[in-house]
């Protein structure tokens, strides 16, 4: 299945060609230069100069009007040492689709390589997938196709997922008010894995869950899902956001996660295989965290926002509480912000717990930047400070700046120079220089 | 219960009518724009600036999208069941930005010239991930249950 539709794909957007030269065709290009040494004990010292090639064309209007092509994804090539793992070359494709728009409910089709995020859904999928509204508020979405793998785990020949894939959506709607949608996803069986300690922790992917947005007045919104392990039986996540606008320039918000660890990374090898803190498996450890958020815009140049929430786990409790402050001025040619974090947590979620450990850190950070016409110039400084020292280190701080010039309105040429200081490395000096290429679609929102 | 023929027939004929009415009311149903009619301010947008509360049939009122902080923050609830809306604005390869299966290097650094921009894991995150990954997996499991990052299972295994 997954040889016919590496075919099929090419043969899609050659179809797609012809029409192509009377479509519109955005192209977002984004090549990266980088260069960094590593030296860590018991290694070689090894200097990196990845470039790498990020990619993206969308043509509309093809066909009529009504069909469209997308295509996103990136290659890199190690001019020096290999920067991660054996390959010189490496590259992905993200999403390639056609999507074919009908005139009326919201109704399309897509073929190719797409993500799907629809309730509880979230997957990348090689296939075809369609959705409409229907009459009466009803409205349903549906997909299939193969699972899109990636790099196999180590000693394994796979990547523990299963090779095909479906699922889909019935929603209901009523006005402006209320929304109520279940889903569910139906993943082909998983490949048995080697190791044994996976036995009971890792299994085929088969979810199912609803969703929900209710909104009784304008200035209150409650929306949230709930998703349900139709393999281990049991619910995977809670999740509800309850939000508020009692001010037309304040938000308030508050939220309530709720997850159950062994349902929830049931078909994820790199979760269900991590060892629990507590017992050595993570079997029906559960967690829950909980808060609150409150924004408020000022003229629409300023906004300041405080947050705090509060985790419980098996291992032990913790707290997050802080704030920012966002300024666009000049016409957001400048845009300056500034934050704190506190996160006050016991030893237990130390980096190695122990008696004497910690795992509370303070984080600022403050940002400015200005882009004009001809230039944009930024610095951001972003720093730890560990309440216990981490390998003999009490803070990690970055401080990033770049450099750009607007060549034209599509073409920027810019630069960023980053040094750090942190636990993983004394000194840490890392280049970059950017190559962006962005074609103007007055339709398109945030073309930056 | 068995049926008989002629009731099949009737319910099968009854079915194909409704579907056919249904699809007849299709074409009645709206349709929001592939692409936003008018240019953008750079920025976060108010939607409600310019969109009036009340829309059409059962849309929900755009002052929900408003893009506040506590928006951004919470964005993974409106994307899940109006991704629609958000592709009207955004193209797909803005989401892709951070949320993508095989990443190659970490948003804040090939997005280093945009700090304005709401991304996760600025700063040393290699460290942090020590601590966050105890605290709330969940929030981990999201973007990188499924993904096997390469730089992930070198330690992950």
């Amino acid at each position: 299945m997954k040889k016919a539709f590496c075919r099929l794909l090419p043969a899609l957007f050659l179809v797609a060609l012809p029409s192509a030269a009377l479509a519109e065709v955005s192209v977002d290009s984004t090549t990266v230069l980088r260069a960094f040494q590593e030296s860590r004990p018991g290694f070689e010292k090894s200097t990196f100069l990845p470039a790498t090639q990020f990619l993206g064309v969308e043509a509309t209007k093809l066909g009529g009007g009504n069909l469209s092509a997308h295509l996103y994804g990136w290659g890199r090539a190690d001019l020096a040492d290999k920067s991660f793992n054996d390959d010189q070359l490496n590259g992905s494709l993200t999403y390639g689709y056609l999507q074919y728009r009908f005139n009326a409910a919201n109704a399309q089709a897509r073929a190719g390589r797409f993500f799907v995020h629809e309730g509880i859904i979230n997957e990348q999928v090689d296939g075809v997938s369609a959705r409409t509204d229907l009459p009466y508020g009803f409205g349903v979405s549906a997909f299939g196709g193969a699972t899109v793998h990636t790099a196999h785990l180590l000693d394994e020949k796979s990547d523990g997922k299963g090779d095909g894939i479906f699922g889909g959506r019935a929603n209901y709607r009523y006005g402006g008010l209320l929304e109520l949608g279940l889903s569910g996803v139906y993943e082909t069986k998983a490949p048995v894995l080697s190791d044994p300690a996976l036995a009971g922790r890792f299994g085929d992917r088969r979810l199912i869950g609803a969703d929900l947005w209710f909104s009784p007045y304008r200035m209150v919104q409650l929306m949230g899902h709930t998703s349900y392990n139709t393999e281990t039986r049991g619910v995977a996540e809670n999740s509800f956001l309850l939000q508020l606008k009692p001010l037309k320039d304040l938000v308030l918000s508050g939220e309530y996660n709720e997850y159950h660890d062994r349902d929830l990374f049931y078909s994820s090898v790199l979760f269900a295989g991590m060892p629990s803190m507590l017992s050595g498996n993570n079997l029906n450890q559960q967690s829950r965290n909980f808060g609150g958020k409150a924004s408020y815009t000022v003229n629409q140049k300023v906004e300041i926002s405080g947050d705090a929430k509060h985790y419980t786990r098996e291992i032990g409790k913790a707290d997050r509480f802080g704030g920012e402050l966002r300024c666009n001025l000049a016409d957001a040619q400048l845009r300056t912000g500034l934050g704190y974090h506190y996160l006050r947590a016991s030893s237990d979620f130390a980096i190695v717990p122990s008696s004497t450990a910690s795992g509370s850190f303070h984080e600022m950070r403050v940002y400015a930047m200005r882009d004009t016409k001809s230039y944009q110039v930024s610095l951001d400084v972003i720093d730890y400070l560990f309440k216990k020292e981490v390998t003999g280190k009490d803070s990690a701080l970055e401080v990033l700046g770049s450099l750009g010039f607007h060549f034209s309105p599509d073409l920027t040429l810019s630069g960023d120079l980053s040094y750090g200081s942190n636990p993983q490395n004394i000194d840490e000096l890392k280049g970059l220089v950017r190559l962006t290429y962005s074609t103007t679609i007055a339709g398109k929102g945030d073309p930056k | 219960m068995r049926r008989s023929p002629q009731t099949l027939t009737f319910l099968v004929l009854a079915g194909m009518l409704f579907a056919l009415a249904a699809c007849a009311q299709l074409k009645a149903l709206p349709n929001l724009p592939a692409t936003h009619p008018e240019a953008l301010a750079t920025g976060p947008v108010s939607c409600s600036e310019c969109h009036e509360d009340q829309q059409k049939g059962t849309m929900k009122a755009f002052a929900a999208f408003n893009h506040s902080a506590a928006f951004i923050a919470n964005h993974r609830f409106y994307a899940s069941s109006d991704d629609t809306l958000c592709a009207s604005c955004h193209k797909v390869s803005f989401c892709a930005d951070c949320h993508t299966n095989q990443t190659e290097m970490k948003p804040s650094v090939k997005n280093g010239n945009r700090p304005d921009r709401a991304m996760p894991h600025r700063g040393d995150f290699l460290t942090l991930h020590k601590i966050e990954g105890k605290l709330d997996p969940a929030s981990c499991n999201r973007c990188h249950g499924r993904a096997n990052n390469e730089r992930c299972i070198v330690c992950h295994r």
